[in-house]
């Protein structure tokens, strides 16, 4: 057949497939599907029977349009992230759980360190964090006029809230991305933050100011902490598969690290959103510290069950 | 997928059977895109900050937070709706999955958050050497999340305009059909080249056509709009 004949048979139905597909309306009508998978041979026969490559071309065009309309994605809304976590979070905590475990242990390992050392030498803080920022941490958890418990003014919690969504949850999908580039850019910061962790806590204990200090971490520590520690263990764990990508080639092994860390990372990022509303407007109320220490220990509880279960059982 | 020729098309086996081809965009591109939406981003950043700076403490805290939103969320939400960002679609780029399928939730997610690798350590360089390494053009993040950044819309050129040669003639010379298919490039680009250069390229066949500069042109057009039969 030649290629006119070939057009001039088709080209009422590629018109009403273009008509539906460039500006698609919103319920499509159920032959669309029909006339998508006609297009697809019509651009086969095209291809087999060497028309002129503006046709190929114009044919492919339609292919792909009408591919991008059947197989769209879900968009961004709210309700399909949290499905995400809701699905397969804990599914991902089993698969990463040497991970996790590393990262867990690592993390609270290198901070315990940190706390003994500085502990039983008082003046170690100076090594790490220089006097003046020692000072501005003393000065936040003064039990006498703390900055932590006087009632804050609104515009200053709202202010935290920002601070913290900004800096902790950037500080996590740095250490994700990070990650990335084997494993390092996850690792260090890490390690880095742990250790500060510990260290500061040593000091804070070795000044006597242990009781403000952690009434206020208790609660939202244990959202943070452990998103913290998850988000780390998802950027390492797409580094090493670069470095160990084992049987597969690197190009597939950073693929499945890619989504199998997903969730974890989504995950983290409801954790610390969690924790920045904890820590902007729990933490800081100025009520009696059983209070605080109840509702951290209920935090605590819940949060490492959950963890503890997803890595043991790989559910819920 | 493999790779044909000059364009660096990559055909790609549907489920339907049959093979689409994507030009993936390179690195010079794919960097004007990235200016352009930097610089929606810190427009859009400054307004809302322009307003915020009056708003004392509470301001300052939701600065911080649209700053967050703009630095991480500006790409995950665009790409996630429709695939592209405005700098994108100001240069036909659309991201699709590694089959030429539209590109999900989660590959938009992941490779989004992998940008810290390839930014590392400044202006995106281990990302630039990484796209410039393969032919796909990828970054550390489209490598993760098995995504392809692509040419979206190769312009189809109209060939009824494109000519006034109406004349069609059987061909004297009987030609293969790459060789029928380069002849109708030729007449598919004509448009865009000069004459001389028309003729420059229709004199390398002056002793088959035995006709030289504009009648050679002339005469190659013919045998194109035979070829095609002038419909699309």
């Amino acid at each position: 057949m030649k290629q006119n004949q070939f057009v001039q048979l088709n080209q009422a139905r590629w018109e009403k497939f273009e008509l539906l597909a460039v500006d698609p309306p919103k319920d499509m009508p159920a032959e669309f599907s029909a006339s998508y998978r006609q297009v697809c041979h019509d651009l086969a026969t095209a291809r087999t029977r060497h028309y002129s490559p503006a046709l190929i071309a114009k044919l492919n065009n339609f292919v792909s349009l009408g591919q991008s309309i059947l197989y769209q994605g879900e968009g961004i809304q709210i309700s399909s992230l949290l499905r995400l976590f809701k699905n397969t979070f804990f599914q991902s905590l089993f698969e990463n759980r040497y991970y996790l475990w590393l990262s867990f242990g690592a993390f609270y390992g290198l901070a315990l360190l940190a706390y003994l050392w500085v502990k039983l030498d008082p003046e170690a803080v100076y090594y790490f964090l220089d006097v003046g920022s020692v000072k501005n941490i003393e000065s936040m958890y003064d039990p006498s006029g703390s900055s932590q418990n006087q009632e804050r003014e609104a515009g200053s919690t709202v202010l935290m809230f920002g601070v913290y969504i900004y800096n902790n949850i950037g500080i996590a999908f740095q250490m994700f991305g990070g990650g990335a580039l084997l494993g390092i850019g996850a690792i260090l910061p890490l390690l880095f933050n742990s250790f500060y962790f510990g260290a500061i806590s040593a000091h804070i204990v070795n000044i006597g100011y242990e009781s403000t200090f952690f009434s206020f971490v208790v609660t939202h520590g244990s959202f943070e902490l452990t998103a913290i520690t998850i988000a780390g263990a998802a950027g390492a764990k797409i580094g090493f598969s670069l470095l160990m990508p084992g049987q597969y080639s690197r190009a597939y092994a950073i693929k499945t690290a890619g989504s199998s860390v997903l969730p974890l990372i989504v995950g983290a990022f409801i954790m610390l959103v969690i924790a920045a509303v904890i820590e902007a407007f729990w933490s800081p109320l100025n009520i009696p510290n059983i209070f605080k220490y109840s509702a951290g220990a209920l935090c605590w509880f819940y949060v490492l069950l959950l963890f503890y279960r997803g890595t043991k059982y790989g559910h819920s | 997928m493999q790779h044909h020729g000059l364009d660096n098309k990559i055909f790609v086996k549907l489920p339907e059977g049959v093979s689409i081809n994507l030009v993936p965009a390179g690195v010079v591109v794919r960097s004007c895109a990235y200016f352009y939406d930097f610089i929606i981003r810190a427009l859009v950043f400054g307004l809302i900050a322009a307003v915020l700076v009056f708003l004392g403490d509470a301001g300052q805290g939701l600065m911080l937070i649209s700053y967050f939103i703009i630095t991480w969320g500006y790409y995950i939400a665009l790409e996630a709706r429709s695939g592209t960002t405005p700098g994108k679609k100001r240069y036909n780029l659309k991201i699709v999955q590694d089959n030429g399928l539209p590109a999900t939730l989660s590959n938009i997610i992941i490779r989004n958050l992998l940008r810290p690798a390839d930014a590392f350590p400044f202006c995106y360089c281990l990302g630039i050497i990484t796209m410039s390494f393969n032919k796909n053009y990828k970054r550390i993040g489209d490598w993760s999340a098995g995504t392809l950044v692509i040419h979206q819309d190769q312009k189809i050129s109209s060939l009824s305009k494109n000519s006034n040669i109406t004349q069609e003639s059987i061909p004297k010379i009987e030609l293969a059909i790459d060789e029928q298919q380069a002849i109708i490039q030729f007449f598919e680009r004509s448009e865009k080249l000069s004459p001389s250069r028309q003729e420059e390229l229709a004199n390398i066949l002056s002793e088959v056509l035995n006709a030289k500069d504009q009648a050679a042109a002339d005469k190659l057009k013919n045998m194109a709009n035979f070829y095609l039969g002038q419909k699309v």
